[in-house]
Protein backbone atom coordinates (compact mmCIF):
# COMPACT_ATOMS: atom_id res chain seq x y z
CA UNK A 1 0.00 0.00 0.00
CA UNK A 2 1.04 3.60 -0.21
CA UNK A 3 1.66 4.19 3.48
CA UNK A 4 5.06 5.68 4.23
CA UNK A 5 7.58 3.99 6.49
CA UNK A 6 6.93 6.28 9.42
CA UNK A 7 3.24 5.38 9.42
CA UNK A 8 4.07 1.72 10.03
CA UNK A 9 4.90 0.18 13.41
CA UNK A 10 8.56 0.40 14.35
CA UNK A 11 10.94 -0.40 17.20
CA UNK A 12 10.28 0.32 20.86
CA UNK A 13 10.16 4.06 21.55
CA UNK A 14 12.95 5.24 23.85
CA UNK A 15 12.67 9.03 24.07
CA UNK A 16 9.51 11.01 24.95
CA UNK A 17 9.51 12.51 21.43
CA UNK A 18 9.39 9.01 19.95
CA UNK A 19 6.54 8.14 22.27
CA UNK A 20 4.59 11.23 21.24
CA UNK A 21 5.19 10.47 17.56
CA UNK A 22 4.11 6.87 18.06
CA UNK A 23 0.94 7.95 19.89
CA UNK A 24 0.09 10.30 17.04
CA UNK A 25 0.78 7.54 14.51
CA UNK A 26 -1.63 5.17 16.25
CA UNK A 27 -4.33 7.86 16.72
CA UNK A 28 -4.12 7.78 20.50
CA UNK A 29 -3.59 10.35 23.21
CA UNK A 30 -0.01 10.56 24.50
CA UNK A 31 -1.21 9.75 28.05
CA UNK A 32 -3.19 6.74 26.81
CA UNK A 33 -0.32 5.33 24.74
CA UNK A 34 1.48 2.56 26.61
CA UNK A 35 3.72 0.25 24.56
CA UNK A 36 4.39 -3.34 25.53
CA UNK A 37 7.42 -3.73 27.83
CA UNK A 38 10.67 -4.02 25.90
CA UNK A 39 11.29 -7.72 26.46
CA UNK A 40 12.60 -8.58 23.02
CA UNK A 41 9.47 -10.60 22.28
CA UNK A 42 8.75 -8.77 19.03
CA UNK A 43 6.02 -6.28 19.97
CA UNK A 44 7.98 -3.15 19.00
CA UNK A 45 6.08 0.05 19.65
CA UNK A 46 2.60 -1.43 19.31
CA UNK A 47 0.30 -0.04 22.04
CA UNK A 48 -0.84 -2.25 24.88
CA UNK A 49 -4.62 -1.90 24.98
CA UNK A 50 -6.80 -3.32 27.81
CA UNK A 51 -7.55 -7.01 27.32
CA UNK A 52 -11.26 -6.66 26.71
CA UNK A 53 -13.20 -8.53 24.07
CA UNK A 54 -15.37 -6.83 21.47
CA UNK A 55 -18.43 -8.13 23.30
CA UNK A 56 -17.94 -5.53 26.00
CA UNK A 57 -18.31 -2.61 23.62
CA UNK A 58 -21.57 -0.74 23.41
CA UNK A 59 -23.97 -2.63 21.11
CA UNK A 60 -26.10 0.47 20.49
CA UNK A 61 -23.40 2.86 19.28
CA UNK A 62 -23.08 3.35 15.52
CA UNK A 63 -19.79 1.63 14.86
CA UNK A 64 -18.21 1.93 11.40
CA UNK A 65 -17.95 -1.87 11.36
CA UNK A 66 -20.90 -3.07 13.46
CA UNK A 67 -20.06 -6.78 13.45
CA UNK A 68 -16.55 -6.13 14.75
CA UNK A 69 -17.68 -3.19 16.93
CA UNK A 70 -14.66 -1.31 15.64
CA UNK A 71 -14.23 2.18 14.20
CA UNK A 72 -12.11 3.12 11.20
CA UNK A 73 -8.62 4.08 12.27
CA UNK A 74 -9.04 2.98 15.87
CA UNK A 75 -5.97 1.08 17.17
CA UNK A 76 -6.69 -2.65 17.22
CA UNK A 77 -5.71 -4.91 20.07
CA UNK A 78 -2.72 -7.19 19.43
CA UNK A 79 -5.04 -10.18 19.86
CA UNK A 80 -7.92 -8.57 17.98
CA UNK A 81 -8.72 -11.74 16.06
CA UNK A 82 -9.08 -13.60 19.35
CA UNK A 83 -11.40 -11.02 20.89
CA UNK A 84 -13.99 -10.90 18.10
CA UNK A 85 -17.54 -11.78 18.97
CA UNK A 86 -17.33 -15.33 17.67
CA UNK A 87 -14.43 -16.19 19.94
CA UNK A 88 -13.16 -15.25 23.39
CA UNK A 89 -15.55 -13.19 25.49
CA UNK A 90 -14.32 -11.39 28.59
CA UNK A 91 -17.65 -9.85 29.60
CA UNK A 92 -18.11 -9.55 33.36
CA UNK A 93 -19.97 -12.51 34.85
CA UNK A 94 -22.76 -12.37 37.41
CA UNK A 95 -20.80 -14.52 39.84
CA UNK A 96 -17.07 -13.78 40.37
CA UNK A 97 -14.67 -16.09 38.58
CA UNK A 98 -12.99 -17.41 41.72
CA UNK A 99 -16.37 -18.40 43.23
CA UNK A 100 -17.41 -20.18 40.05
CA UNK A 101 -14.16 -22.07 39.70
CA UNK A 102 -14.19 -23.04 43.39
CA UNK A 103 -17.74 -24.43 43.15
CA UNK A 104 -17.01 -26.31 39.96
CA UNK A 105 -13.74 -27.84 41.11
CA UNK A 106 -15.17 -28.85 44.48
CA UNK A 107 -18.13 -30.56 42.83
CA UNK A 108 -15.99 -32.30 40.23
CA UNK A 109 -13.38 -33.49 42.72
CA UNK A 110 -15.96 -34.77 45.23
CA UNK A 111 -17.83 -36.67 42.51
CA UNK A 112 -14.65 -38.19 41.11
CA UNK A 113 -13.39 -39.21 44.56
CA UNK A 114 -16.69 -40.83 45.43
CA UNK A 115 -16.83 -42.72 42.12
CA UNK A 116 -13.27 -43.87 42.64
CA UNK A 117 -14.02 -45.08 46.14
CA UNK A 118 -17.05 -46.91 44.77
CA UNK A 119 -14.81 -48.73 42.31
CA UNK A 120 -12.27 -49.73 44.94
CA UNK A 121 -14.82 -50.75 47.60
CA UNK A 122 -17.95 -51.87 45.72
CA UNK A 123 -21.08 -52.42 47.77
CA UNK A 124 -24.17 -54.35 46.64
CA UNK A 125 -26.74 -56.88 47.94
CA UNK A 126 -25.40 -60.46 48.32
CA UNK A 127 -25.64 -62.42 45.07
CA UNK A 128 -25.18 -66.11 44.14
CA UNK A 129 -24.71 -67.93 40.82
CA UNK A 130 -27.77 -68.07 38.56
CA UNK A 131 -29.78 -71.29 38.74
CA UNK A 132 -31.18 -72.70 35.48
CA UNK A 133 -34.18 -75.13 35.35
CA UNK A 134 -34.51 -78.46 33.44
CA UNK A 135 -31.23 -79.89 34.75
CA UNK A 136 -29.22 -76.83 33.79
CA UNK A 137 -30.99 -76.59 30.39
CA UNK A 138 -29.65 -79.96 29.31
CA UNK A 139 -31.74 -80.31 26.14
CA UNK A 140 -31.41 -76.63 25.13
CA UNK A 141 -27.64 -76.85 25.38
CA UNK A 142 -27.55 -79.70 22.90
CA UNK A 143 -27.71 -82.70 25.20
CA UNK A 144 -28.69 -86.10 23.79
CA UNK A 145 -32.50 -86.61 24.25
CA UNK A 146 -32.18 -90.38 24.45
CA UNK A 147 -29.73 -90.39 27.34
CA UNK A 148 -30.76 -89.61 30.89
CA UNK A 149 -29.51 -86.15 31.88
CA UNK A 150 -27.38 -85.73 35.01
CA UNK A 151 -29.66 -84.66 37.82
CA UNK A 152 -29.08 -81.08 38.98
CA UNK A 153 -30.88 -80.18 42.22
CA UNK A 154 -30.76 -76.55 43.43
CA UNK A 155 -32.59 -76.98 46.73
CA UNK A 156 -32.17 -78.67 50.05
CA UNK A 157 -34.98 -79.94 52.17
CA UNK B 1 -5.28 -0.94 66.77
CA UNK B 2 -7.51 -0.01 63.84
CA UNK B 3 -8.76 -2.81 61.62
CA UNK B 4 -8.51 -2.57 57.85
CA UNK B 5 -11.52 -1.11 56.00
CA UNK B 6 -13.87 -3.79 54.62
CA UNK B 7 -12.86 -4.95 51.11
CA UNK B 8 -14.49 -3.01 48.32
CA UNK B 9 -16.83 -4.71 45.89
CA UNK B 10 -14.19 -4.48 43.17
CA UNK B 11 -11.68 -6.29 45.38
CA UNK B 12 -14.23 -8.97 46.21
CA UNK B 13 -14.92 -9.53 42.53
CA UNK B 14 -11.21 -10.07 41.63
CA UNK B 15 -11.21 -9.54 37.85
CA UNK B 16 -8.62 -11.64 36.04
CA UNK B 17 -7.50 -12.59 32.57
CA UNK B 18 -10.84 -14.18 31.67
CA UNK B 19 -13.39 -11.67 33.02
CA UNK B 20 -13.17 -7.94 33.43
CA UNK B 21 -14.62 -5.78 36.15
CA UNK B 22 -18.23 -4.69 35.54
CA UNK B 23 -18.60 -0.97 35.04
CA UNK B 24 -20.86 -0.62 38.07
CA UNK B 25 -18.13 -1.81 40.45
CA UNK B 26 -15.35 0.23 38.85
CA UNK B 27 -14.72 3.48 40.78
CA UNK B 28 -13.54 5.15 37.57
CA UNK B 29 -17.13 5.31 36.26
CA UNK B 30 -18.19 7.48 39.16
CA UNK B 31 -15.38 10.02 39.14
CA UNK B 32 -16.31 13.26 37.38
CA UNK B 33 -13.09 15.20 37.88
CA UNK B 34 -12.11 17.82 35.29
CA UNK B 35 -9.06 15.78 34.22
CA UNK B 36 -11.28 12.90 33.30
CA UNK B 37 -13.62 15.19 31.41
CA UNK B 38 -10.71 16.72 29.51
CA UNK B 39 -9.36 13.26 28.66
CA UNK B 40 -12.79 12.19 27.42
CA UNK B 41 -13.06 15.36 25.33
CA UNK B 42 -9.67 14.72 23.72
CA UNK B 43 -10.60 11.14 22.92
CA UNK B 44 -13.89 12.31 21.45
CA UNK B 45 -12.02 14.82 19.28
CA UNK B 46 -9.75 12.08 17.91
CA UNK B 47 -12.70 9.78 17.35
CA UNK B 48 -14.76 12.36 15.53
CA UNK B 49 -11.83 13.35 13.31
CA UNK B 50 -11.38 9.72 12.27
CA UNK B 51 -15.11 9.28 11.74
CA UNK B 52 -15.21 12.38 9.55
CA UNK B 53 -12.37 11.04 7.40
CA UNK B 54 -14.12 7.71 7.08
CA UNK B 55 -17.53 9.13 6.22
CA UNK B 56 -16.04 11.50 3.64
CA UNK B 57 -14.49 8.53 1.87
CA UNK B 58 -17.61 6.39 2.27
CA UNK B 59 -20.03 8.92 0.78
CA UNK B 60 -17.69 10.21 -1.90
CA UNK B 61 -19.27 9.78 -5.39
CA UNK B 62 -15.82 9.42 -7.00
CA UNK B 63 -14.95 6.95 -4.27
CA UNK B 64 -12.19 4.35 -4.52
CA UNK B 65 -13.59 0.83 -4.44
CA UNK B 66 -11.92 -0.17 -1.16
CA UNK B 67 -11.47 2.17 1.78
CA UNK B 68 -8.31 0.84 3.36
CA UNK B 69 -8.07 1.04 7.12
CA UNK B 70 -4.58 2.18 8.22
CA UNK B 71 -5.16 0.69 11.67
CA UNK B 72 -5.74 -2.72 10.11
CA UNK B 73 -2.65 -2.39 7.89
CA UNK B 74 -0.54 -1.38 10.89
CA UNK B 75 -1.92 -4.31 12.93
CA UNK B 76 -1.15 -6.83 10.19
CA UNK B 77 2.32 -5.36 9.66
CA UNK B 78 3.08 -5.34 13.39
CA UNK B 79 2.10 -8.98 13.78
CA UNK B 80 3.93 -10.27 10.74
CA UNK B 81 6.79 -8.11 9.52
CA UNK B 82 7.66 -6.14 12.62
CA UNK B 83 8.36 -9.14 14.81
CA UNK B 84 11.76 -10.12 13.42
CA UNK B 85 13.33 -6.61 13.52
CA UNK B 86 12.17 -6.03 17.07
CA UNK B 87 13.10 -9.47 18.38
CA UNK B 88 16.06 -9.65 20.73
CA UNK B 89 17.53 -12.83 22.21
CA UNK B 90 17.18 -12.55 25.99
CA UNK B 91 17.29 -15.36 28.58
CA UNK B 92 13.51 -15.45 28.60
CA UNK B 93 13.06 -15.58 24.84
CA UNK B 94 15.77 -18.23 24.48
CA UNK B 95 14.10 -20.34 27.16
CA UNK B 96 10.68 -19.96 25.57
CA UNK B 97 12.11 -20.76 22.15
CA UNK B 98 13.68 -23.96 23.46
CA UNK B 99 10.50 -25.02 25.26
CA UNK B 100 8.08 -24.33 22.42
CA UNK B 101 10.34 -25.00 19.48
CA UNK B 102 12.81 -27.74 20.34
CA UNK B 103 11.14 -29.67 23.16
CA UNK B 104 8.12 -31.08 21.27
CA UNK B 105 10.40 -32.17 18.41
CA UNK B 106 12.83 -33.98 20.70
CA UNK B 107 10.02 -35.41 22.82
CA UNK B 108 8.28 -37.01 19.87
CA UNK B 109 11.58 -38.30 18.47
CA UNK B 110 12.25 -40.21 21.68
CA UNK B 111 8.69 -41.41 22.17
CA UNK B 112 8.29 -42.75 18.65
CA UNK B 113 11.74 -44.34 18.65
CA UNK B 114 11.07 -46.10 21.97
CA UNK B 115 7.72 -47.33 20.69
CA UNK B 116 9.25 -48.71 17.51
CA UNK B 117 12.07 -50.41 19.43
CA UNK B 118 9.57 -52.06 21.74
CA UNK B 119 7.54 -53.32 18.79
CA UNK B 120 10.67 -54.61 17.06
CA UNK B 121 11.67 -56.51 20.21
CA UNK B 122 8.20 -58.06 20.38
CA UNK B 123 8.32 -59.11 16.74
CA UNK B 124 11.71 -60.74 17.21
CA UNK B 125 10.48 -62.57 20.29
CA UNK B 126 7.56 -63.76 18.21
CA UNK B 127 4.82 -62.15 20.29
CA UNK B 128 3.48 -59.84 17.56
CA UNK B 129 2.78 -60.94 14.00
CA UNK B 130 2.08 -58.07 11.58
CA UNK B 131 -1.09 -58.73 9.58
CA UNK B 132 -0.73 -59.89 5.96
CA UNK B 133 -2.31 -56.61 4.80
CA UNK B 134 0.27 -54.45 6.58
CA UNK B 135 2.69 -52.60 4.33
CA UNK B 136 4.94 -51.52 7.23
CA UNK B 137 7.22 -53.63 9.39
Amino acid sequence: SEMSKDMMPGPYPRTPEERAAAAKKYNMRVEDYQPYPDDGLGYGDYPMLPNKSQYERDPWYQWDQPDMRHNWGEPMHWNFDMYIRNRVDTSPTVVPWHTMSKHFLLFLSIMLIMFGLGEIYPSYRPVGPKQYPFNDLYLERGGDPNKKPPAVIHYEI
Amino acid sequence: MASAPPPSAAELYRPNRYVSLPAELDPATYDTSPEKLRAEAERLAIRSRLKRQYLLQLNDPNAPAIIENPALIRWAYAKSQNVYPTFRPTPRTSFLGAVYGLAPFLFWIFVLKADRDRKEKRIQEGKHKPSPLSVFL
